[in-house]
């Protein structure tokens, strides 16, 4: 079979998802912009009577937005670091997953910002933040860093779309696809034929975007762990904090991928190339990443209680006392179940993996939400003569809506880019295809001779 | 079910034996293997105070490292003159084999006429124990320690005498001292000598950091003379020479200004990757432009992958 009848025949296979959407569908979107609707209305009553709506008060400056935002900006970070050993590695079991991973990278990446921003309570200074930067300020460093960050995984994610919009420009004329999005095709395949200085071009550049994200990346969580180690505050001032955020970041990264991988398979009928292998190889990359992960929470709680300085003992207090269920869930069962489930072999199926995966990412969510609120509960300055919830946090509903309806806002927008393009991209197939069709006849050939 | 237990009646018991017996397993000491050591010792103490002590304790004959403390042993000890024996006091041996007894200051104590103190430490024989007796001869010694800047310079200055029966300060001389420093774990060697006509002077130029207080807590021993035993002198003074923290530790946040070199790596940086965001979009122009020539030129003339 030629390149140009493989590239009709998954086009073929591809394009109902493109052409129609189901009911079942449309519910669902339906769904998720209702979430993201209430969210709305929940940021126009923060906009209009300010941060009173939410939990966060003088001493706790930060809430679970911060949390989100975490969580969110560590999930692209790893998903861009993975996608990018992918690519560089020439990983041969990447094309069923890549696509995925790069659209993980940026839509946290879209979404996971709006956070921060929720957390000002004078969004109207916003621009401030560009007019007037601190360059010696870790904040400004994220800033920078998150903004170079966004346009080298668009980029990345475009460069790898490319071949993709291309073959589904040259077979959408056949199809029932609304005019605009095959306009889009058009624009967005940037007359690319596959030729073979096109192909080498592309690859020299995708290759050299996949290293630049992967250095991105790791810059990128070093300069987010600083803004909380860089400053003398108990249970953030550590050494460790960086490599601590990339070790927690690949492990929720790895573990949202997974849980991802999961729900495409399902949904999209995609077994043929999504397979147990995946999973496997993900639940061993996930039990190596829970193990590190668990050594550096290990590591650095022990510091901090061996120390025995006044304040982090305080810190600890509260850990042990207000939030015990809370730091039990997120350093123990989050950590040490995955490990128990993922370490032996048999229990290395889809559904026990994604269970694990499951179980880390509500454990992981939990361990950011004890790096930020009781570190900020127990400040140097005591506190006295104020009301109690100035003193502790809990989320109101203003904010556990605009949480819901940021990851109802994710799964809209991932679903719409299913609309628009193959969640399995068509020419990692190709090249897979060929590349073992090329090999087979080099080693016939071989023998032959 | 019938229970396991009965298949192993004889580990059982064993077992049983030896949770319900706690003493099931103590050996019989065979004091005939043991020979005992009665020793005493006296020690004239920095506040004058004289400590008297006796260590009993039993060591077996076969393996000197086993030793076995006479615990509750009541020591007499007394001042004796010729026939005469005035009871000091008396004391029972703690669980490491030692009785101990201090005598005040102001403690009367009958000599012989050359001026010695003869004091003896005694056991009574019980059942399993013979009777021990142990005795020491020392005249007492009064050392006097000075401690005083001379032209600027820390001088330990100490004095030994005795006092004879018309209360005369006589002079010792040939006596050996060491001067240390006590420091929290131990004391520090810091002079020796030899007193001569009755005085022992020491500079001390170096500087020690002393207590919290800036105290150095300094002493003189004489021990195991033949003829005045252990003395120990002691006092506190303030030469300890501290050396404060000036720099405040105050908990600003680094610099108002970024410097220059944070600048240039930034910069350096930023640029680095932006080129290559601009090497990729030029690329992509290529890609497009050569796409665009497909189209209006024919097909034929490239070679397609």
């Amino acid at each position: 079979m030629d390149i140009q009848s493989r590239k009709r025949e998954l086009f073929k296979e591809f394009a109902p998802r493109l052409e129609t959407t189901s009911l079942a569908t449309k519910i669902y979107i339906g769904f998720l912009v209702a979430i993201i609707l209430v969210g709305i209305y929940a940021f126009y009553l923060q906009m209009a009577k300010g941060q009173i709506v939410t939990g966060m008060r003088d001493n706790v400056v930060w809430g679970i937005y911060e949390v989100n935002f975490i969580l969110l900006v560590c999930i692209s970070y790893s998903g861009a670091f993975i996608s990018g050993i992918l690519h560089f590695f020439h990983t041969p079991w990447k094309t069923a997953i890549a696509r995925i991973v790069e659209i993980i990278t940026v839509l946290s990446l879209l979404i996971g910002p709006i956070y921060i921003l929720l957390c000002m309570g004078r969004l109207d200074r916003l621009h401030y933040l560009f007019m007037y930067p601190r360059i010696q300020s870790p904040i400004t460093w994220d800033i920078i860093a998150i903004i170079t960050d966004i346009v080298a995984c668009f980029i990345y994610l475009y460069l790898t779309f490319i071949p993709d919009f291309a073959i589904l420009r040259d077979h959408c004329e056949e199809r029932k696809i609304p005019k605009w999005v095959k306009k889009l095709y058009k624009t967005l395949a940037i007359g690319y034929q596959d030729t073979k200085t096109q192909r080498d071009r592309l690859h020299k550049i995708t290759r050299i975007m996949s290293t630049i994200v992967i250095v991105l990346a790791i810059v990128a969580y070093t300069v987010l762990a600083w803004i909380f180690s860089l400053t003398l505050q108990p249970g953030w001032n550590s050494t460790i904090f960086a490599p601590y955020f990339i070790v927690g970041g690949l492990f929720s990264g790895v573990a949202f991928i997974i849980v991802t991988m999961f729900l495409v398979r399902k949904f999209y009928k995609l077994e043929k190339y999504i397979r147990k292998m995946h999973f496997k190889v993900g639940g061993i990359i996930l039990l190596i990443l829970a193990m590190l992960y668990g050594y550096f929470t290990f590591t650095e709680y022990f510091s901090r209680w061996f120390s025995h300085k006044e304040i982090d003992t305080n810190l600890l207090d509260a850990l042990f006392t207000r939030y015990f269920w809370v730091f039990i869930f997120a350093n123990y069962v989050g950590i040490l179940v995955p490990i128990g489930i993922l370490f032996f072999k048999k229990f290395r199926t889809i559904n026990w993996v994604t269970i694990a995966s499951v179980i880390a990412l509500v454990g992981i969510w939990l361990n950011r939400y004890l790096i930020v609120i009781p570190t900020l509960e127990t400040p140097y300055v005591p506190i006295q003569d104020t009301r109690i919830d100035y003193i502790f946090y809990s989320a109101s509903w203003v904010e556990i809506a605009l949480s819901f309806a940021g990851v109802a806002a994710f799964l809209l927008m991932f679903t719409l880019i299913g609309k628009v393009v193959p969640l399995v991209p068509m020419n990692y197939i190709l090249d897979s295809h060929f590349t073992t069709k090329k090999v087979k006849q080099k080693v016939n050939k071989e023998i032959s001779e | 079910m019938k229970s396991n237990l009965y298949n192993h009646t004889f580990f059982i018991s064993i077992i049983a034996a030896l949770l319900l017996c706690t003493n099931g397993i103590a050996q019989q000491i065979d004091l005939s293997n043991y020979s005992m050591r009665f020793v005493f010792k006296t020690v004239k103490q920095a506040d004058n105070t004289r400590l008297l002590e006796v260590s009993f304790i039993g060591f077996n004959d076969n393996d000197r490292k086993d030793k076995i403390p006479v615990f509750g042993a009541e020591i007499q000890f007394l001042n004796v003159l010729n026939d005469e024996e005035i009871l000091l006091g008396s004391s029972k041996t703690s669980k490491e084999g030692t009785a101990q007894l201090i005598l005040p200051e102001n403690q009367k104590y009958v000599t012989d006429e050359e001026g010695y103190i003869n004091l003896k430490a005694r056991f009574n024989s019980t059942d399993a124990l013979s009777e021990e007796v142990a005795d020491i001869m020392v005249k007492d010694l009064h050392l006097d320690l000075n401690l005083s800047e001379i032209d600027s310079v820390k001088t330990v200055t100490l004095t030994a005498f005795t006092v004879n029966s018309l209360g005369d300060k006589i002079p010792v001389s040939e006596l050996d001292v060491i001067i240390n420093l006590n420091t929290m774990l131990s004391k520090m060697n810091i002079s020796e000598g030899t007193i001569i006509d009755g005085t022992y002077t020491f500079e001390m130029t170096e500087s020690f950091a002393g207590n919290t207080k800036g105290e150095l807590a300094i002493s003189a021993v004489i021990e195991d003379n033949d003829e005045y035993g252990n003395i120990i002198q002691e006092k506190k003074v303030q030469w300890g020479t501290i050396t404060k923290q000036v720099k405040a530790n105050d908990h600003s946040l680094w610099t108002k200004a970024a410097p220059i070199w944070m600048y240039v790596v930034l910069s350096i940086l930023l640029l680095g990757v932006y080129i290559n965001f601009i090497y990729t979009i030029v690329n992509l122009v290529k890609i497009k432009r050569e796409g665009d020539n497909i189209k209006t030129e024919p097909r034929k003339n490239y070679t397609v992958y």
